[in-house]
């Protein structure tokens, strides 16, 4: 099927190729992934699960990654200044439009977690894939992350083993090319040995509120009793456009927990799967989604329950205000062999305005009688009287207003164990709750 | 003659509408300053109506009549303007709100009528010494602060929490809508306690109760009795105990 969308990108692929193909991952699986898009084309709105995403945007996109083109004059203050704080006891390293910027990072690191550019491990890898390859049926939706293995620039392949203490890194990801320059791929390849312990933090922002288009793609393998604990921040700026698509595999007793805020971009859509392929395999997946004026906020979890005595929780806190649209749409699927497994889904969304809008979606499919399964989804108002009883307390409304949507927000912001993280991300909600102008009009 | 002074509170004739129902019927009441008010009334008579009407809660029409609050137009008021000015509502069932804790209420709300009194903001010192305090009276654990406001709290401990908040807060106007409901006999003399300790010559107090027990711990200088809208009857506090042994029939009967 070829489409102009996927013939433009074809074109555009096949004029950058011999530039990239030293690069990881290298031609053959460049190749691979091309010829895979080719025939299944990228989503388009009227496929199943994509209907809430903005995919408008990709027919005017430039795919040719803008790493190759060479910087803005001033594009590194641009970039240092977009820098948020460092975070204690976590190794910084920075990619600026997808290409690894060693000025603005740490050495890579010598201890547990080994730290290497994809770049500049060059055609030595090349023989053998780094990431399993991907999957189309079942498992969640892999194009967007074909997308970033035919065009990928760089991204940092991690690997971790068993350390006293679990190991602390920092990935930044600074998009500052504006979409007409072209795109940027940001790519993390994630291998957790036996007992491998991380603490990730993955950091989406923007260089001078940049238009840029960000495609990223994440893969993380965890063996034998390995703990990835992954925080996620989306802050790219509201002209930006993203999709990133994260794939987990969970080794016998792996524990995954990926704790995922997005309040930037004009839109930007997560597709996450994660499976649970060893006994006792668990996975806490709690997401927070802030959309504004018209931003659109679309994310699709598929956990696929695959071993026995696995579990998941999964949390989704979405406020939609303004004309924005959040969605979330969390699928959980127990295999038949997966008996004795447990999954718990909470998923709230909150409309603050006439004309946002919010979706939020469970889907479970079983297919084994021994699991025990508990589910809620609500999408609604702010309750009405939460807010009287506040008035009648005497505080402004505004503040009334902000401290419930705060609370809402809190089952996933608690989550966050890393304080100056914690806090960093707080402040910035706070802000983007405050600027919302329309939010407070029309929460009544 | 002598100039009465302008009364804490006075409704004149007023009637309330509840999508389309019309619940108070020209209803009228004053209450001087220093003075604690007794309302009692069967279920469904519309006494926390009333206490909703006072506190602005969106919802409720008002037709015809009047309230104003030491001589300004209450109703003009937006729900905050009139907590801040001095109006309290002890809610007959207190809301849970998950994810806002005790402290940061009782901190944003005083702060709040501070503002409006012209004070700075309290201390934070001297904030956790006055809440600390009137915990103690209370009898409310310190582990509360950290709660979600009434988040799982037992009936009684909202109900104590709503008088935490109202002795913080040092209302001019004190609207009580049955507080004392589902209380034990020990957590009664706690909350009719906290009351009395506010009693003050320029302070007043509307208390929504069935029972006569939490008028022998905060006696009312005047008892009212509310049926179908309207008070029906209004006397001293032996009105109370006649009312808790004839019953409300004997009023009803009356009034229809
Ligand atoms: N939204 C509404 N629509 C219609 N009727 C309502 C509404 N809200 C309240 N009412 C009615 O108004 C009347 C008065 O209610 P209110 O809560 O004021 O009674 P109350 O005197 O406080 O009773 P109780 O002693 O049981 O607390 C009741 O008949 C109630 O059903
Ligand atoms: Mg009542």
């Amino acid at each position: 099927m070829a489409s102009p969308l996927t013939a433009r990108i074809a074109e555009q692929h096949a004029s950058v190729a011999r530039t990239l193909a030293a690069r990881l991952p290298g031609a053959a699986r460049r190749r691979l992934a091309m010829e895979t898009l080719a025939r299944t084309g990228l989503p388009g709105s009227r496929d199943e699960n994509w209907k809430y995403a903005n995919l408008r945007p990709l027919e005017r996109a430039s795919f040719t990654p803008a790493a190759l083109t060479p910087p803005a004059a001033g594009a590194d203050a641009a970039v240092a200044a977009a820098l948020p704080p460092r975070l204690a006891d976590f190794m910084r390293y920075v990619f600026v439009d997808g290409v690894f910027a060693p000025l603005l990072s740490d050495a890579p690191g010598t201890g547990a977690a080994r730290v290497t550019s994809l770049a500049a491990r060059g055609d030595a890898a090349d023989a053998g894939p780094a990431v399993p390859a991907p999957r189309h049926e079942p498992g969640a939706d892999q194009r967007f992350a074909l997308l970033n293995e035919a065009f990928a620039t760089d991204g940092a392949a991690i690997e971790v083993t068993a350390a006293p203490e679990a190991a602390r890194l920092e990935l930044l990801f600074v998009a500052s090319a504006e979409a007409q320059l072209g795109a940027s791929y940001p790519r993390v390849e994630l291998k957790l040995g036996p007992a491998g312990r991380l603490v990730l933090v993955e950091r989406h922002l923007s260089a001078a509120g940049a238009a840029s288009f960000v495609t990223s793609a994440v893969s993380a393998e965890l063996a034998r009793g390995a703990a990835l604990d992954h925080y996620r921040v989306q802050e790219l700026s509201s002209r930006a456009i993203a999709f990133d698509t994260l794939a987990a595999t969970l080794a016998q007793e792996a524990s995954y927990r990926l704790h995922a805020v997005g309040s930037g971009a004009a839109a930007c859509r997560s597709t996450l799967g994660v499976r649970l392929a060893g006994e006792h395999a668990r996975v806490a997946l709690a997401v927070a989604a802030l959309g504004d004026r018209t931003q659109v906020q679309d994310a699709y979890a598929l956990i696929e329950h695959l071993a026995p005595h696995t579990r998941t929780a999964q949390t989704f806190r979405g406020i939609s205000a303004a004309r924005a649209r959040v969605a979330f749409n969390g699928k959980i699927v127990v295999a038949r062999d997966a008996h004795g497994s447990d999954s718990r889904q909470s998923l709230r969304g909150l409309l603050a305005g006439p004309e946002a809008e919010i979706d939020v979606r469970p889907q479970l499919e079983i297919y084994t009688d021994d699991v025990r399964c508990s589910h809620g989804a609500t999408a609604g108002k702010l309750d009405d009287n939460m807010l009287f009883y506040l008035l009648s307390r005497g505080l402004e409304r505004d503040s009334a207003l902000r401290a419930l949507k705060w609370a809402f927000l809190e089952d996933v912001i608690a989550t966050i164990e890393v304080p100056e993280l914690r806090r960093q991300v707080e402040e910035r909600l706070a802000g983007a709750m405050q600027d919302g102008a329309a939010l407070r009009e029309e929460l009544i | 003659m002598t100039r009465a002074a302008t009364p804490m509170l006075a409704i004149r004739d007023l009637v309330v509408t509840v999508d389309g129902k019309q619940i108070l019927n020209g209803l009228t009441l004053e209450v001087a300053a220093g003075e604690v008010h007794a309302i009692m009334g069967p279920n469904g008579s519309g006494k926390s109506t009333l206490a909703h009407v006072l506190a602005g809660r969106p919802g409720y029409e008002v037709t015809a009549g009047s309230v104003s609050y030491q001589g300004r137009d209450l109703l003009a008021l937006a729900p905050e303007e009139r907590a801040r000015a001095g109006v309290f509502l002890g809610f007959q069932y207190p809301v849970e709100i998950p994810g806002v804790n005790n402290v940061y209420l009782l901190k944003a709300a005083l702060n709040a009528v501070r503002k409006a009194r012209g004070l700075p903001e309290v201390d934070a010192f001297d904030f956790l010494g006055l809440v600390r305090e009137k915990m103690q009276v209370m009898q409310i654990d310190e582990s509360f602060l950290s709660r979600g406001v009434n988040e799982g709290f037992s009936g009684g401990e909202k109900k104590r929490n709503e008088i935490l908040q109202m002795l913080v807060l040092e209302p001019r106007l004190a609207v009580l809508d049955e507080t004392d409901s589902g209380l034990d006999i020990d957590a009664l003399k706690i909350v009719a306690a906290g009351v009395n300790s506010l009693r003050s010559p320029e302070r007043s107090c509307l208390v929504v109760t069935h029972y006569q027990r939490l008028l022998e711990y905060v006696v009312p200088d005047v008892v009212h009795v509310l049926v179908r809208g309207r008070i029906a009857r209004s006397g001293d506090r032996t009105l109370a105990i006649e009312l808790e042994r004839r019953g409300y029939d004997w009023v009803s009967g009356e009034a229809a």
